[in-house]
């Protein structure tokens, strides 16, 4: 250790990470002109701005992918300078990235400890196996991360896991996390919060990049904003800073709701005919049974999780998949694609959810990108551009986009600008029906506003709008209705303005992750009979996320997927009594328990009716085989004692 | 970065300007071109002689030919090792049909032939999944051994002057062979810049996915191209058979090597999605040149392979150095 190692101010820890002055340029652009960050032992430090701020950047060189132009890093006091990432590794610096550096062919245990695989003399895997086995039990994890698994069969919330476990292999004490929820699902989101938050207690320094503002207020201690490649606010503490706040340091100005409807607002909005009726849709292996209809006027929202079918589901509907079962009608006539090309004559146009693999061609022009739906359907010879062009004029205004970049090459621009141009390739082409596969996804929020201003005045002029997101909140603030997709069913179909985040994550709880509720439910009629329910309660309305029933189960007038008002069921009074025994009424004997999530939040009820001719169980009975719960071992949901 | 593109009046960058940084590959190739034509002019006086000239045109002929295709193929990302045996078949039917038939319907059928053998490689490859490299290969193979099978093993000589004029006749001075290989690469470098097919090539080399989802025929177009190169192989195969009116089952070995060299030294990407039909000229042309150089100069002609394979690596290189360094400037808009 050299003298220089204790020159922090004494009683004061020295920062994990002090960049101060980075400057970094690329050719013609300048990505960071003296951005300075630091980075506290034991914290969660969230990096934010928007697009083309350079939070990217500037992680790529404290994690050595980069190197800077001008500035310093010091680490826990002392200068650093990262020539290669491998470097940075050895130094304690990881970043975790969107994208994986995983060998998919290997299994987790190899990637955990790929850095080691190089080292002389032989391996011993039980060694290995054990350290490995620690680890996840440190983290809890044990039960979710299968160490033999080849990593190209995990989901990427596991992906991602096996990423931090790599770095905590290799003893890190910086961990960079780059967007890595965009990918994830509410439930994976919360155990890498869980994770997160040991890691800090543990004494690691984190830093958590994202555009997410729901989330960097819930995980982040303290905040520091990237405005064109400066820093605009320095380790400011997260809790005494207000999302208004945040937007407005990230973009420069005031942004109003980006959700803002203008004059028209919800629900005032008359919908037209139907232009896409989807009815029992199957193919393999994702989709089951989806049936769901969208208007012309009407901006559709799909919700669920990864993995729900949703995407599959609406590459059924372009024909990028076979369509097994099911019929699909366009504008009231039977219709299937079997290409692509089918769809789009046929008036329906296509947003990608993979932008880079599907959305654009990285050699071509901004041009030739934005004209390539133009291209495929045209059925002469000759490319027909210049017919194009005072649309395209028109178009590139109304998104905010210079004339000039035309000539470009796509990959100069940013993400969001990209994903501008795949939006602006299909408004070209006026399309009846118009799919959005996560539109928003890795977009900045000065974006996304005028992407979701431009979705819903194509709404307001008679398009149909089909939006499939992992976004809840955007789900709700953009759609007039939103359709619940589940392991490739459809749950149910509900206007946004009765939903909130809470009951849509339930209604979309796969069955993986619901099947505590699941199998609390099949337990209680196999043992009692009736009808048991999982359902949560918001003023007069009632929602049922999943039921199950014995044959001649008393009718109690709501079912999976439906959210009638209280009034209009055939249980009322117990459901707005809620005792703690069973409660007599025509249609039958209800019992309600409240069930609360692991980390103490509400997950509603779970009920049970019987009919008033069978003779009750003790309620104390039916309780506590509630809360001893089913046998599976994965339980996360314990009934709440009163 | 965004925060670097900003909206308001700006002077739009001079039309020249961005013909260069579009056309800077093919004008480096054009200079190297250039210099190695100056370079055999002064070490052998008898380069720039009208007979060199001729005769540099006339072996620009096949290869030229065939090397369209092979860039049709390549700009999607695939390969097509079977045009050298395909030009052998190919002219073997050609032979056998002038016995029996006139000249223009011989060559017609050749032609067909060529194009259903680029159509059978194109559809295995596209419908089957199946590797080019090895699609092509199994073409290679079989094409071959039909020249044999057709001919008996034999050459078929003494075939009808008329065949012979393709390669002696003239227009305007100008070889006949020489003015079709131009006029092929015209109609070529039209198809590729200004047609929807030509983009959709483009594109699915680019990035096929996309190309789909945007609404192109990304099959169509992935089995036409080796519909193209087949029917090529035959057209070359009409002028190799022209020129000495004699065609042999063991005729335009090795061509394939020699068409995807002039391809990649022309600039284009293996991985597809990058190269122009003039810069296969180009790259064609200096593959003649560094040839007729090599005779010129005397060397052993069994050195000619080791020069001509550094050549190609040395291209390839540098495209590869080139094209990093081009990511690395795309890098930017790539944002997280």
């Amino acid at each position: 250790m050299s003298l220089e190692t204790n020159f922090a101010v004494p009683g004061e820890p020295a920062l994990a990470i002090d960049a101060r002055g980075i400057w970094k340029a690329f050719e013609r652009t300048q990505a960071l002109s003296g951005a300075s960050f630091a980075l506290r032992a034991g914290e969660i430090h969230a990096l934010v701005g928007a697009n083309g701020a350079g939070k990217s950047t500037f992680s790529r060189i404290v994690s050595g992918h980069l190197s800077a132009d001008r500035g310093e890093i010091f680490m826990f006091g002392r200068p650093t300078r990262f020539g290669s990432a491998r470097e940075a590794i050895q130094g304690g610096v990881t970043m975790v990235m969107q994208e994986t550096s995983l060998a998919p062919d290997l299994s987790v245990l190899e990637n955990i400890y790929l850095p080691e695989l190089g080292a002389a003399g032989r391996l011993s895997w039980r060694n290995l196996t054990s350290r490995a086995e620690s680890l996840l039990d440190q983290f809890g994890q044990r039960a979710h991360l299968p160490l033999r698994r080849p990593v190209r069969e995990l989901s990427a919330g596991q992906l991602q896991m096996v990423e931090i476990l790599k770095a905590l292999a290799l003893d890190a004490k910086v961990i960079i996390f780059d967007e890595p929820t965009a990918s994830f699902s509410p439930n994976e989101v919360d155990r890498l919060f869980d994770i997160m938050r040991l890691l800090a207690q543990g004494g690691k320094a984190l830093v958590f990049v994202s555009h997410r503002l729901e989330e960097i207020f819930e995980i982040t201690d303290r905040i520091t904003v990237f405005r064109e490649g400066r820093t605009v606010a320095s380790a400011a503490p997260a809790a005494e800073m207000r999302p208004a706040e945040l937007v407005r340091l990230m973009v420069g100005r005031e942004i109003a709701d980006i959700y803002a409807r203008g004059v028209d607002g919800r629900g005032e909005k008359s919908t037209g005919k139907p232009v896409i009726e989807v009815e029992h849709l199957a193919c393999a292996p994702r989709v089951k049974d989806v049936s769901f209809t969208v208007n012309s006027g009407e901006i559709l929202g799909l919700a669920g999780l990864i993995g729900a079918g949703r995407s599959e589901c609406v590459e059924a509907l372009f024909g990028l998949r076979r369509i097994e079962r099911g019929t699909v009608r366009l504008s009231g006539s039977p219709f299937t694609a079997r290409a692509p090309i089918e769809a789009v004559r046929a008036g329906i146009g296509f947003i990608p959810e993979d932008r880079r693999r599907q959305g654009l061609v990285q050699d071509f022009t901004v041009r030739e990108n934005l004209l390539l739906a133009h291209l495929g359907q045209r059925r002469s010879l000759g490319l027909g551009y210049d017919e194009r062009s005072a649309s395209v004029a028109r178009l590139l205004e109304e998104l905010g986009l210079p004339q000039r970049i035309l000539d470009e090459g796509i990959l100069t621009l940013s993400g969001g600008m990209q994903q501008k141009v795949v939006l602006a390739r299909w408004i070209l082409m006026s399309p009846k029906l118009l799919i959005l596969d996560e539109p928003t996804r890795g977009v900045d929020i000065a974006t996304r506003s005028t992407i979701y201003a431009m979705i819903r005045r194509l709404a307001r002029q008679g398009m149909a709008v089909l939006l499939v997101s992992s976004d809840f909140e955007e789900v709700i603030g953009l759609s007039d209705r939103i359709v619940v997709m589940s392991d490739g069913s459809d749950v149910t179909s509900i206007p946004s303005a009765l939903v909130d985040v809470e009951k849509l994550a339930m209604f979309a709880a796969p069955r993986s992750s619901a099947e505590a509720t699941r199998s609390i439910l099949e337990m209680l009629v196999q043992r009692f009979g009736g009808i048991a329910y999982w359902i949560s309660m918001d003023g007069d309305r009632l929602y049922c996320f999943d039921s199950v029933a014995v044959q001649n189960a008393p009718e109690i007038g709501f079912a999976r997927g439906s959210f009638p008002e209280i009034v209009d069921v055939s249980i009322p009074r117990a459901l707005r009594q809620r005792p703690d025994r069973f409660l007599l009424e025509p249609a039958g004997a209800t019992l309600l328990v409240p069930l609360r999530g692991h980390r103490g939040h509400d997950l509603g009820y779970v009920g049970l009716t019987l009919a008033n001719d069978n003779a009750l169980p003790d309620a104390a009975a039916v309780r506590a085989s509630i809360l001893d719960g089913p046998t599976t071992p994965a339980t996360s949901v314990a009934a709440r004692r009163h | 970065m965004a925060s670097e593109i900003k909206t308001g009046p700006q002077l739009r960058p001079s039309v020249l300007r961005r013909l260069l940084r579009g056309a800077q590959l093919e004008l480096r190739m054009l200079l190297l071109l250039l210099l190695l034509a100056v370079a055999l002019s002064l070490i052998s006086p008898y380069f720039f002689t009208l007979s060199n000239i001729l005769n540099l045109m006339d072996q620009s002929v096949i290869t030229g030919i065939v090397a369209i295709g092979q860039t049709f193929v390549i700009l999607i990302a695939g390969i097509d090792l079977s045009v050298g045996s395909l030009t052998g078949a190919t002219g073997i039917i050609l032979g056998l049909s002038l016995a029996e038939l006139p000249l223009p319907i011989a060559i017609l059928a050749a032609i067909v032939a060529g194009g259903l053998a680029g159509f059978v490689n194109g559809f295995i490859i596209t419908k089957g999944r199946v590797a080019a490299f090895i699609v092509t290969l199994g073409m290679m193979s079989v094409g071959r051994s039909m020249a044999y099978v057709l001919s008996g093993a034999n050459s078929i000589s003494q075939l009808p002057d008329s065949l012979g004029d393709l390669a002696s006749s003239t227009i305007l001075g100008v070889p006949t062979n020489f003015a079709v290989l131009v006029v092929l690469y015209g109609v070529a470098w039209y198809y590729l810049t200004f047609t929807k097919g030509g983009r959709t090539i483009y594109a699915i080399g680019s990035n096929a996915e996309a190309a789909r989802t945007a609404g192109l025929r990304v099959d169509f177009y992935s089995v036409l191209v080796y519909v193209i190169s087949g029917a090529l192989s035959a057209v070359a195969a009409v002028f190799l058979a022209a020129r000495i009116l004699s065609i042999d089952p063991i005729a335009a070995t090795g061509l394939e090597l020699d068409t995807i060299a002039a391809v990649v030294i022309g600039g284009a990407s293996l991985f597809g999605g990058r190269g122009t039909i003039i810069g296969t000229f180009i790259g064609v042309v200096i593959m003649v040149l560094i040839r007729n150089g090599l005779n010129l100069l005397n060397v052993n002609p069994y050195w000619q392979g080791t020069a001509i394979g550094s050549i190609i690596v040395a291209a390839v290189l540098l495209e590869r150095f080139l094209s990093a360094r081009e990511g690395m400037h795309r890098g930017q808009g790539e944002e997280g």
